[in-house]
């Protein structure tokens, strides 16, 4: 296992925002996350990554117990990109990405040609070669989306996690980025609103008021029934004639 | 033109010759505030006397010409570099820890702190004799510091943009609080003859730099600039804040704490040293970035270089702007930082 | 010269005019630093502001018609203890506006502009005006002098000792003692005379001299008497020419500077005040002795210091004793 929550609660100023959640990732595997508005889903996601500390519970990381790892070796095994993780200064796009390989550098050892290497395959990766010198504040946000995500591509993660990455982007560029975390191979947890794009995941997670109430393969999870007790809406199945996949149609609850 | 300049580092190519620049900048700005001065020495003169004292040349010079250019005018060079070369990277610190363009060493009430105990010292009679000025103003600045932490502690701080908001309305709160305690002691215990003194002195005053007070500005320059060149990608790592920070791997808090005792204790040495010096902190960072770009690599020995250069000129300005008298440095960096500033931002913005 | 030379003559004029009429005829009316006064009888809860104002009144014996005190920078002289013991010290520094005005003082005169004026720690002249009490700056304050400009104000002419003289004699006709006044002056005069007298006498060779105050810290640029001022003024008597340029009262010169000139005298000053460690002279002795330029400084390996007290530098009665405490110490420097 990759990554495992054991009991995992996190509660601040006496509300409960996560509770008792126990899941494990497989390596390679592609776990997505959903659940209506504040039903705990980055909270989750913080907790995974180290950026919060449990309330009760634990985590453990390729077989070691997050607690015990410094912030250097995490970063190392695991990337985080935020939802919305924005700057004023004047960065450029390599700028950005050069960001990524910081655990693997200290004072004493410095850039080095590996470094550049790696900055030069998670751009490729992204498909934003020939960016590099773009000033980050001219980006789009499918472009700065990309960025961050090539900027955790260049930590060498085996573990990512994502944030709703497809939040306010376009549709053509919220299925390129769903194309890009699909064949990139990694262990990867990810945020999402989209209960259709939700169905390429390996498996799926529902959080409902903090608690996770259902794991496993989309098609045991996205039922009518539990549509409509999590997300309060009904929901018709209809069948993609182009590749036969199933779709979902969304009714409101009358 | 910076961004393209920054947006492919050029590593190794020309770097004998950036070094041979860096160099030939630290040697020529403490030269120069050594060869222009209140009065007139020719610069044969001065090389002589730098040539007995450093090579023990024995030319014959006057005393009081080799006391005025060793004594004097060299510590005051030398101070004014540290100075300027330690305020500009406390600002560098605050202003990327805090993800806010307008932090500066002052914005932590570090400076009203130490106006405030050099003022006790000096006015409320807590007795000259027992603690000179600049220890009272260290005092007060290293106890500033820890209210105003505390207060951002107590406020909810810590990592993240609310933590940042938190330490900067600390801040203010702080300053304003020990700005009041130092018109209150003023107001009560000087008369207006001796408040014009410490208003000279709060604004900054290098004539009385000698060489015990190079002994103590220049090491806690080299520590301000050393912690920050060590924490280079750190700094960095905070471009889009404090959890994306955490989340590139750096054990945030300890860097922030480490960062910001540094940018403390070296700004309060400077204040205790030579009062408040405004602006350096503010500007330099500013300029620095409008030069080299963002990133900490080249920020903040570029900031180390321009702020020591900033301040050394400003001293030079301050001792031949009035004839026969002597400004406080804070206003000529304040008449040279204010348009310079404004004219960052104007260019700045209008830049593609 | 010869503007000196006019109101010398001046001043002559009115103190044998006061002189004539040993009573003066209320109301009387008098233009003080281009702000009219007047007054209808002898002022009766006079409050002094400043340690000069008030020993000018004791000079005048007028203790008797005095409700307040303040400002002061040193004890009162002994001569004038018994009067001072009578009268209430409102403050040691600058008293509030109100601490004044409860007084209901006829009479408000004061040394310094900066007490009362347009910028008055105490109030402006309008204040108390507007509650019909006259005040007064002493002359030597405001006579060719901007106080709005430096930070002890700037001469715009250099101090002339006629106006401290016109003080006394106005400061006399206000409360019905011309006569008195006349005296003091003819005093004054005198023994201002005979210190010149004795100071040519000495005969010194292209003497220079700079006055140092005090310094708000010990290596910081000292506070100097500048050339208008009135050290000046006493420098000049003395056939001494002051190496400070500055037209502000108190400049602070860099040590560069004083060095370069290299006066063959210093003067430094003497006070009870505590504020700043230089204010103790033996601190600016030791100071000048030791500091790696100074030391090198002729005045200094020569010791041609004169330790002079400050309270003599202020335009006070006591200013003839400063110019006597001076010549002394320069006729001991000739030995």
């Amino acid at each position: 296992m990759m990554l495992r929550a054991t009991d995992l609660g996190w509660h601040t100023r006496g509300r409960a925002i996560v509770k008792g959640v126990t899941l494990q990732v497989a390596r390679g595997e592609v776990l997505g996350l959903i659940g209506p508005n504040g039903s705990g889903k980055s909270t989750l996601l913080r907790l995974l990554s180290g950026l919060l500390k449990p309330s009760s519970g634990r985590v453990e990381l390729a077989g070691h117990p997050l607690s015990r790892l410094s912030r250097r070796d995490i970063a190392r095994i695991l990337a985080f990109v935020a939802q919305q993780a924005d700057t004023s200064d004047r960065i450029t796009v390599r700028d950005a990405v050069e960001l990524g390989r910081t655990p693997w550098l200290d004072a004493l050892r410095p850039w080095s040609a590996e470094d550049d290497h790696h900055v030069a395959t998670a751009l490729a990766t992204v498909e934003m070669q020939g960016f590099e010198t773009r000033d980050w504040i001219t980006l789009s946000g499918g472009e700065r989306q990309r960025v961050h995500i090539a900027r955790a591509l260049a930590q060498c993660p085996q573990v990512l996690l994502l944030d709703e990455p497809t939040n306010h982007l376009d549709i053509h560029h919220q299925l390129a980025i769903l194309r890009l975390i699909a064949r990139l191979g990694l262990t990867t947890v990810v945020a999402l609103h989209d209960l259709n794009q939700a169905m390429g995941c390996d498996r799926l997670a529902v959080m409902q008021g903090g608690r996770l109430i259902a794991l496993g393969t989309p098609a045991a999870i996205l039922t009518p029934d539990l549509l409509h007790r999590v997300f309060a809406v009904r929901a018709t199945e209809l069948t993609d004639p182009e590749d036969g996949s199933r779709v979902l149609r969304f009714h409101h609850v009358t | 033109m910076s961004l393209t300049l920054t947006g492919i580092p050029a590593r190794r190519g020309g770097l004998a010759l950036r070094a041979a620049g860096i160099v030939l900048i630290l040697v020529a700005a403490p030269l120069a505030g050594i060869c222009i001065g209140e009065t007139r020495i020719p610069v044969g003169t001065v090389a002589q006397v730098l040539a007995n004292r450093l090579w023990d040349a024995g030319y014959p010079v006057d005393p009081i010409d080799e006391g005025i250019i060793w004594a004097y005018r060299l510590t005051r060079a030398l101070v004014a570099g540290a100075c300027g070369a330690g305020l500009a990277i406390c600002g560098v610190i605050l202003q990327s820890l805090l993800r806010n363009a307008l932090a500066d060493p002052y914005l932590l009430g570090i400076s009203a702190g130490a106006s405030t105990g050099a003022v006790l010292v000096a006015v409320a009679g807590l007795g000259a004799a027992f603690l000179p000025m600049s220890a009272g103003a260290l005092i007060g600045a290293l106890l500033a510091f820890a209210l105003v932490t505390m207060l951002a502690r107590l406020a909810g701080g810590g990592a993240g943009a609310r933590g940042a908001g938190q330490i900067v309305l600390a801040g203010i709160a702080g300053s304003q609080l020990f700005n009041a305690l130092t018109s209150f002691i003023i107001a009560r215990s000087a008369n207006a003859e001796q408040a014009r003194g410490i208003m000279f002195w709060l604004l900054g005053n290098l004539s009385g730099v000698r060489w015990d007070d190079v002994r103590l500005a220049l090491p806690a320059a080299l520590l301000a600039v050393a912690v920050g060149l060590w924490h280079v990608r750190a700094l960095d790592a905070f471009t889009f804040g404090a959890e994306s920070a955490a989340s590139l791997g750096v054990p945030v808090r300890r860097v922030q704490a480490v960062l910001i005792l540094a940018a403390a204790m070296a700004t309060a040495v400077m204040v205790s040293i030579v009062g408040s010096i405004g602006f350096v902190g503010l500007v330099v960072p500013h300029a620095a970035r409008f030069l080299v770009g963002v990133r900490h690599a080249r920020l903040v020995p570029a900031a180390a270089l321009i702020g020591m250069v900033f301040l050394i000129a400003a001293d030079i300005l301050s001792r031949v702007m009035v004839p026969g008298q002597v400004l406080p440095i804070g206003v000529v960096t304040a008449l040279v930082g204010a348009p310079v500033f404004a004219l960052i931002l104007i260019r700045r913005r209008s830049a593609p | 010269m010869s503007l000196r030379f006019a109101s010398l003559t001046l001043a002559a004029a009115l103190c044998a005019a006061s002189a004539a009429q040993a009573q003066t005829d209320y109301p009387l009316t008098i233009d003080n630093c281009g702000f009219p006064i007047s007054f209808d009888g002898p002022p009766e809860n006079v409050v002094a502001i400043g340690q000069a104002a008030t020993e000018v009144l004791y000079a005048l014996g007028v203790q008797d018609r005095m409700a307040g005190t303040s400002l002061w920078f040193n004890e009162v002289l002994p001569e004038f203890a018994d009067a001072d013991a009578t009268v209430e010290r409102l403050a040691d520094n600058a008293p509030s506006f109100e601490s004044v005005v409860n007084k209901r003082p006829g009479f408000v005169p004061t040394m310094f502009e900066w007490m009362v004026g347009a910028q008055g720690v105490v109030g402006t002249r309008e204040q108390f005006a507007d509650l019909g009490i006259p005040t007064y700056i002493m002359p030597p304050d405001c006579e060719g002098k901007d106080n709005l400009v430096g930070a002890d104000g700037t001469r715009l002419a250099p101090f002339d000792i006629a106006t401290l003289y016109k003080s006394i004699e106005e400061m006399a006709a206000i409360m019905d003692r011309a006569e008195r006044g006349a005296e003091i002056v003819t005093d004054l005069k005198a023994r201002e005379a005979a210190v010149v007298e004795r100071a040519e006498a000495l005969d010194l060779p292209d003497a220079s001299a700079v006055v140092w105050f005090s310094s708000a810290d010990m290596e910081l640029d000292p506070y100097v008497a500048g050339r208008k001022g009135i050290p000046a003024w006493m420098l000049e008597r003395l056939g001494l020419r002051n190496v400070i340029e500055s037209d502000e009262e108190w400049p602070t010169v860099g040590w560069e500077s004083i060095a370069k000139a290299d006066p063959s005298v210093i003067v430094l000053a003497r006070m009870d005040r505590r504020r700043f460690p230089a204010d103790d002279y033996e601190r600016k002795l030791e100071f000048l002795k030791s500091d790696p330029v100074t030391s090198h400084m002729s005045a200094v390996k020569q010791d041609r210091i004169v330790i002079l007290d400050a309270e003599a530098m202020h335009a006070s009665i006591r200013l003839i004793d400063g110019l006597e405490t001076l010549a002394e110490g320069m006729a001991a420097l000739k030995e």
